[in-house]
């Protein structure tokens, strides 16, 4: 397994429409598994393939405390959402950056898994908030485009600042 | 997505308050959660009521580690971050999540209830017994008396009565997570047929059972993964419990009170084993109530539903004595600690006299309303003697009416179940005949 290089804000690549996925095999899972390594060393709780500049229809999660439930999503639709609420979020392409967002508080999820098998998921909690977070992502949207502009630009300023600093 | 500050937050904050409730107000824990959990997701309840009943298991221990690294008790007004502190300090020293896990979610819990500013204060904590975890286990094992983590009173009653010996057996037994036992409507299925269902739901059994009707899971399942469930084939009761209407025995068309019914799991019991007599559950509390009618009906039993007082039977008897009467009285519940941990830190000792003076006066306001020739099984989810064998002596002396009766299948004329004994919970039966 190779750890992955995630992609940071503001990279255009975040932007991508990723495409749907026509054949489940071994190449794909093995993406999926340095898609895990790469999570899990980052401390997250979900990865889309677009942040590691993989354009394809695929997200990965496990929130879990003790990284016990990897999940795997391949080509996912949301088909029923109920319920609001606004948690706090952060992004593995956002390093260090939380803001609040308002989801759909259950859902239901249809999704492939890694061996192709087509399988429903009612979500609540955090896997539901990761959930639409990833296939934001998987459609090119990120989670400070629900913030203000003036919110999103703060966040844009502190992030390019923090990768001069890095760069020097 | 990033981790979030606050994941698993919610559980630990919920929790924390649970404990709160039940410690600092005196609720029962049963009361507290659904009032904490609303909020939470099933996975985070779950969590929360882990912790809860974990705390209230271990709680002496818990208490001594704490008082061990705080410099000086927590102020009053800072007494849910103690009960925050005893939710970190359970999942570091007694649960196999991740430290770091436990640790940052249980900070960031502060907050959630309004304590940002005691964050450093939980967290010093919470690292210090990481770091001191093995002094700390080693100095837990040497203190005899936080071996039980049952109040003092408690713990010598019950050495008193039992002796040094099976006392330890039941502290050990009140600590442990209880089974989960079903009770199968022998009125819509059989014993066989309901195990297949099980097994073909992948639901894990065990064979054994003292009783045709009961079944012992081998972990505990929402019930309503229970195959009919919703359409009555099965309930959840404990094995001693089910005892009850077992050597009750009602007869076709005999008349029965069940008294002090809520929540209805030994009336519909009644029924299941015979449905042609002719029931009548009181009880006192009306919100209780609801859940006998909701058992009943789940269950396509009937019976006459009253909400009355015990005491007060001119109030809804209609004065036709009965053949026979459950009572299933009001008492220390000392014999399920296993399922309610909080009650060893709700009762009190001055409350046993309370109760049995309670007992003793249901008795005989009871005993006025059975026929001659009728039975009366006298039951409590105690393991007190004042609350049994000598309630039941007392009353003996009281009523020259009355003959005890050998109480299947031990012979003798009373019987004490222990907690864990064939994996029941502690409970007590006495069978009292009014001559004719």
């Amino acid at each position: 397994m190779t750890k992955l290089t995630i992609l940071e804000y503001p990279d255009e690549r975040l932007r991508t429409m990723a495409q749907p996925i026509e054949a489940v095999d071994d190449a794909l899972r093995a993406t999926i598994d340095d898609m895990f390594e790469t999570m899990y060393d980052a401390s997250g709780v979900g990865l889309a393939a677009t942040q590691v500049d993989v354009h394809r229809r695929l997200f990965i999660a496990d929130c879990s405390e003790d990284q016990s439930e990897p999940l795997v999503f391949i080509n996912p639709e949301i088909t029923e959402k109920s319920g609001e609420f606004a948690n706090e979020e952060g992004c593995l392409s956002f390093p260090g950056v939380y803001a609040k967002v308002e989801r759909a508080s259950n859902i239901k999820v249809q999704a492939q898994d890694r061996h192709g098998e087509t399988f429903t998921l009612n979500a609540e909690g955090l896997l539901a908030i990761c959930i639409q977070h990833e296939i934001d992502h998987l459609n090119g949207k990120l989670f400070v485009d629900y913030l203000s502009p003036l919110k999103r630009d703060r966040i844009r300023k502190k992030l390019e600042k923090e990768a001069r600093q890095r760069a020097e | 997505m990033a981790t979030p500050h606050s994941a698993g937050a919610g559980s630990r904050a919920a929790a924390a308050q649970a404990l709160f409730m039940v410690l600092e107000q005196g609720r029962s824990l049963s009361q507290a959660l659904p009032l904490v959990t609303s909020s939470l997701s099933g996975r985070d309840r779950a969590l929360c009521q882990t912790l809860c009943y974990g705390v209230l298991r271990f709680l002496p221990q818990l208490n001594f580690v704490i008082s061990h690294l705080l410099a000086k008790p927590l102020k009053k007004d800072l007494a849910i971050l103690h009960s925050l502190l005893l939710v970190g300090t359970y999942q570091l020293i007694f649960l196999r999540t991740s430290d770091h896990a436990a640790i940052s979610a249980t900070v960031e819990a502060a907050s959630l209830l309004q304590r940002s500013r005691q964050k450093g204060l939980i967290n010093g904590v919470l690292r210090n017994v990481q770091r001191q975890r093995e002094q700390l286990e080693a100095a837990l094992a040497s203190h005899d008396e936080l071996q039980h983590n049952h109040p003092r009173w408690l713990a010598d009653l019950i050495r008193s009565h039992y002796g040094p010996e099976q006392a330890e057996a039941i502290f050990s037994a009140n600590n442990q997570q209880a089974p989960m036992w079903l009770r199968i409507n022998e009125q819509r299925t059989d014993r066989a047929q309901y195990l297949a269902r099980l097994a073909e739901a992948d639901i894990g059994y065990h064979d054994e059972s003292p009783l045709s009707s009961a079944i012992q899971l081998v972990q505990p399942v929402d019930v309503q993964r229970l195959p009919g469930f919703a359409e009555g084939m099965v309930s959840v009761q404990d094995l001693a419990a089910q005892h009850a209407a077992w050597l009750l025995n009602a007869a076709a068309g005999e008349r029965v009170l069940d008294c002090c019914a809520a929540p209805g799991g030994k009336t519909a019991h009644i029924l299941e084993r015979q449905p042609d007599c002719t029931l009548i559950a009181v009880d006192s509390d009306a919100t209780r109530l609801q859940r006998v009618h909701d058992n009943l009906q789940r269950l396509q039993l009937n019976a006459e539903v009253i909400n009355g007082d015990a005491m007060q039977p001119d109030n809804w008897w209609n004065g036709e004595h009965f053949d026979r009467i459950l009572l299933d009285a009001p008492c220390s519940a000392t014999g399920v600690i296993r399922r309610h941990p909080d009650i060893k830190w709700l009762r009190r000792s001055q409350d046993i006299a309370v109760l049995a003076q309670l007992q003793a006066d249901i008795l005989d306001t009871m005993w006025s309303l059975l026929k001659p020739g009728g039975t009366l099984l006298y039951a409590t989810c105690s393991i007190l003697p004042a609350e049994n064998s000598e309630q039941i002596a007392a009353f003996m002396k009281r009523h020259d009416d009355a003959r005890q009766v050998a109480v299947a299948p031990t012979g003798s004329p009373d019987w004490q179940w222990l907690p864990g004994e064939h994996a029941g919970d502690g409970f007590y039966y006495a069978k009292l005949e009014k001559r004719t």
